[in-house]
């Protein structure tokens, strides 16, 4: 595949006897922003270490531009890491700690200074050089981190969890500040993730990943508005969905007509798309959460709990009081069985 | 990253090296023959055996025992109070105390040893077992002094104040809500100063003197006389008592957090 | 509550007091005898023991012992406490448990197992004449390797414990990161892992050296009278010639010695940043 920048061939991973990965294959195009996502477990913080060389493959090959690397050490592979914990060398400051590959490669004493000095300018910290990263702030420190990586001029970046550890405020200047970089840089990315909204928001393409292996890969819009399986669609905030066979759902307590033809499967129905006040089926409030632009609403019924939101200038509904509602084909999604 | 292989075998050797040593004088002591050799030329259990029968090695067990058991609890008689003293007062001359208090484990046991028996015992006509009783509590005490330390410094003093506003008298406080909670950390302290007693030998070397020896000192000088297994034995058994105490301290109190 | 600071040291003082008689004072009789020469304050037997071949061939080995021994187990040590680090916890507790076990035998025990080992009729000698190398046995103890060898074993846990205690404090993925930076091993370990660990170095280090300056019976029994070194010439010192004077110098020197470690010691420790 000429397309492919780096290239992960039925690769498989194990801690000791515990399989982490298996059998997976990716491809990552050249200048491309992808996201490895997905519960704790999945595997996607391993295979990100196999990329870097500090895991060793159990089975497959990984390459990066055309050259197979599976043997490669990870202080050969030209590869930059941004850690979540940042790792940054506390008895270093600012500048030593960005410059300590370009001495591992022995750079001219000017070539370092001006690289650095650039590489600080870039993430805005080249007031803080003298500083040791004991002394900056969080979101400093991931800047840092970011620069000393950067520097290097890697051909692929790796990020764990960049936008975890920082408040929403931070998160949003970082989010900014890598899309950036990507941008002016040309750099092919890959993070890692737990949070759903951060691949959509900064991914070209998104790899969905559960139990080692991938559950499903496409760009953002069609994880987000056609997952493929039960499980894609409950990560993306398909909060309610059921099983469904023969146009019926089938509920914890009994099954009910869906009203219109469905696939054997799965239907599929965001908080959102569910109609409140009147409709076929019958439940109880159990829960309500005032949130601003909408109440969120928990209801047992015979299909087990729904979520559903409702914009707030409609009736509220107490707990404990009795509800009908609605599961409309318009706002269903059909995930049909896979053989 | 680092190849796992290469890992186990550093630590492998490397206790190989430190621990080695052990499983050959047990092994040593279960030759048939006459003389030490390793690999033990047939086994028997006899110099083993004879360890209890030896006279000699009965007594100094017993007084080792002995120095050891009541050495260590005059140690944090002593002890127990001064460390409570250190982590809750900010008593005069504090740092002057901890100092002094923690001397002897800076001076080399066998200058202690010469010096108490020239400066005090003789002067002071002093018996033997006294003598070594004073050397041992004063070699312990600095231990005993910093595992409870330890203990005590982990322990928020705000419980002590909120026992005496409910009504308890200071002594009853420390009774009832601090003692309790320091348990293992004396009871660390107690192991710690037990094996240290009974190891010791520097000390023990000037102050001991015919018939009243330590083991350690009882084992040297039989090992000048003769070259028998019964000191690999012996060597094995104490060695095996020590590993078992430490063990099911490890086991019931995480001993290694206070050490 | 803590406010009566009589009542702290009322309870402080025994021990400190107990200490003092018992120990200070003798001690400190002890080290003052040298300077007294017919009842007159002198420093002549200073002067006299310095002058004295034997004297100086001991104070010299003990010292070159002191500072092999030391920097034998740094490396060993490093060695070993990261591999120890590499490993998860529950391997890792048994590991450090069997590290430290030494520490609590007899060290009687523990310098007579050398004695099957390089004896006459040892292990290595057998091994050696069982493959021809030599017709006869030779001779292993009574050397200063012996010696070191005894050493080295009684205490590089201290250095190994020292070691992983510091190397835990050791930032997490930082070698990782030092490693895709591009450093090979050697640079992780000068850059990175020296510079952050200098504290456990220093004291394991001070424990190693000042224990092997201070050591008994390893020498003893693995030196004799043909590997003399300070501890044993004290005691021979006194028991055969009755030299108190000497006694007192050498006790001098040596807690000269083991004082300036741990002060060396607390320095390095304080200036932590």
């Amino acid at each position: 595949m000429s397309n492919s920048f780096v290239s992960l061939q039925n690769v498989s991973l194990a801690y000791g006897k515990t399989v982490a990965v298996s059998n997976l294959d990716l491809n990552v195009r050249k200048g491309e922003l992808i996201a490895l996502l997905g519960p704790s477990g999945c595997g996607k913080t391993t295979t990100m270490r196999a990329i870097a060389g500090l895991m060793s493959l159990h089975n497959g090959s990984i390459s990066i531009d055309g050259v197979d690397m599976s043997r490669t050490p990870a202080n050969k592979r030209g590869i930059g890491l941004v850690f979540q914990s940042y790792a940054l060398f506390p008895h270093l400051n600012a500048f030593e700690n960005v410059a300590f590959g370009l001495r591992i490669k022995k750079f001219s004493r000017s070539e370092i200074t001006t690289r650095v000095g650039k590489g600080l300018t870039m993430v805005g910290l080249s007031h803080l050089a003298e500083r040791k990263p004991q002394e900056m702030s969080g979101g400093q420190q991931q800047r840092l981190s970011l620069a000393r990586s950067l520097v290097m001029e890697p051909k692929v970046l790796l990020l764990d969890e960049p936008l975890s550890n920082l408040d929403a405020r931070l998160r949003l200047e970082m989010r900014t500040e890598l899309q950036r970089v990507q941008r002016d840089t040309g750099i092919t990315m890959i993070f890692v993730t737990h949070d759903q909204s951060e691949a959509l928001a900064l991914a070209d393409r998104i790899v969905l990943m559960k139990n080692g292996a991938i559950e499903q890969l496409g760009t953002p819009d069609d994880l987000y508005n056609r997952p493929a399986t039960a499980f894609a669609a409950d990560f993306f905030g398909f909060e309610n969905i059921f099983k469904v066979s023969h146009s019926k759902i089938i509920g914890p307590n009994g099954d009910i007509p869906t009203g219109f033809a469905a696939d054997e499967g799965h239907l599929a129905w965001r908080p959102g798309a569910i109609s409140i006040g009147n409709g076929p089926h019958k439940g109880i409030v159990r829960g309500v959460a005032f949130a601003g632009e909408k109440r969120e609403y928990v209801i047992d019924s015979m299909l087990g709990q729904i979520k559903a939101f409702v914009p707030a200038d409609q009736t509220a509904y107490a707990i404990g009081a009795s509800i009908s509602f609605d599961l409309p084909k318009a706002g269903a999604l059909s995930i049909p069985e896979t053989q | 990253m680092t190849s796992t292989w290469i890992s186990r075998m550093i630590i492998f050797i490397t206790l190989t090296f430190l621990i080695g040593p052990f499983f050959i004088i047990v092994a040593a002591g279960l030759s048939a023959g006459d003389f030490l050799a390793f690999p033990p030329k047939g086994l028997s259990l006899k110099w083993y055996i004879k360890v209890f029968e030896v006279e000699s090695f009965r007594e100094s067990f017993a007084l080792s025992m002995f120095l050891a058991v009541f050495g260590t609890i005059t140690a944090l008689v002593l002890g127990v109070p001064a460390a409570y003293a250190l982590s809750r007062y900010n008593i005069p001359y504090g740092e002057t105390i901890k100092t002094v208090v923690a001397a002897p484990i800076i001076v080399p046991g066998i200058i202690v040893g010469l010096a108490l028996l020239r400066y005090l015992v003789v002067p002071l006509n002093l018996t033997i077992t006294l003598a070594l009783f004073l050397a041992h509590t004063a070699l312990v005490l600095p231990y005993a002094v910093r595992v409870v330390s330890s203990s005590l410094n982990n322990l928020r003093s705000d419980m002590e104040e909120a026992a005496v506003l409910l009504g308890c008298s200071r002594i009853g406080a420390f009774i009832r809500v601090v003692l309790p909670n320091i348990q293992s950390g004396v009871l660390a302290a107690f192991i710690l100063g037990f094996v240290t007693s009974f190891n010791q030998v520097p000390v023990s070397l000037f102050l001991s003197g015919p018939g009243v020896r330590t083991l350690p000192i009882d084992m040297l000088s039989y090992m000048e006389i003769t070259y028998d297994p019964s000191v690999a034995a012996l060597s094995a058994l104490l060695a095996l008592m020590s590993v078992i105490i430490i063990f099911v301290a490890e086991k019931f109190l995480g001993f290694s957090r206070y050490v | 509550m803590f406010q009566n600071r009589n009542e702290g040291l009322a309870l402080a003082l025994p021990a400190a007091v107990f200490t003092a008689l018992l120990f200070l004072l003798p001690v400190g009789i002890l080290l003052s005898e040298p300077f007294q020469v017919d009842g007159q304050w002198s420093i002549q037997g200073y002067i006299d023991f310095a002058f004295k071949p034997l004297n100086q061939v001991v104070f010299l080995r003990t010292l070159k012992l002191g500072f092999l021994v030391a920097f034998t187990s740094a490396i060993i040590g490093y060695a070993c406490a990261f591999c120890i680090i590499n490993l998860d916890g529950k391997h890792r507790g048994r590991v450090f448990g069997m590290v430290m076990l030494p520490l609590m035998i007899s060290p009687v025990a523990r310098t007579y197992a050398w004695i099957v080992i390089l004896g006459r009729t040892g292990i290595v000698n057998d091994t050696i004449i069982g493959l021809g190398l030599s017709d006869t046995p030779i001779r292993l103890l009574f050397t200063e390797t012996a010696v070191f060898l005894g050493l080295l074993q009684l205490f590089l846990p201290l250095m190994i414990i020292s070691l992983v205690s510091s190397m835990e404090n050791l930032p997490k993925d930082a070698v990782s990161a030092a490693r895709v930076l591009g450093a090979n091993w050697f640079q992780v370990f000068m850059r990175i892992i020296l510079p952050l660990t200098k504290d456990g170095l220093v004291l394991g280090g001070t424990l190693v050296f000042t224990g092997s300056l201070t050591a008994y019976i390893t020498p003893a029994v693995l030196g004799g009278s043909k590997v003399l070194m300070l501890e044993t010439l004290l005691y021979q010192r006194v028991n055969v010639a009755n030299d108190f004077v000497s006694a007192g110098i050498i006790a001098t020197i040596l807690i000269l010695m083991s004082f300036g470690a741990n002060i060396l010691l607390k320095r390095v420790a304080g200036t932590r940043s």
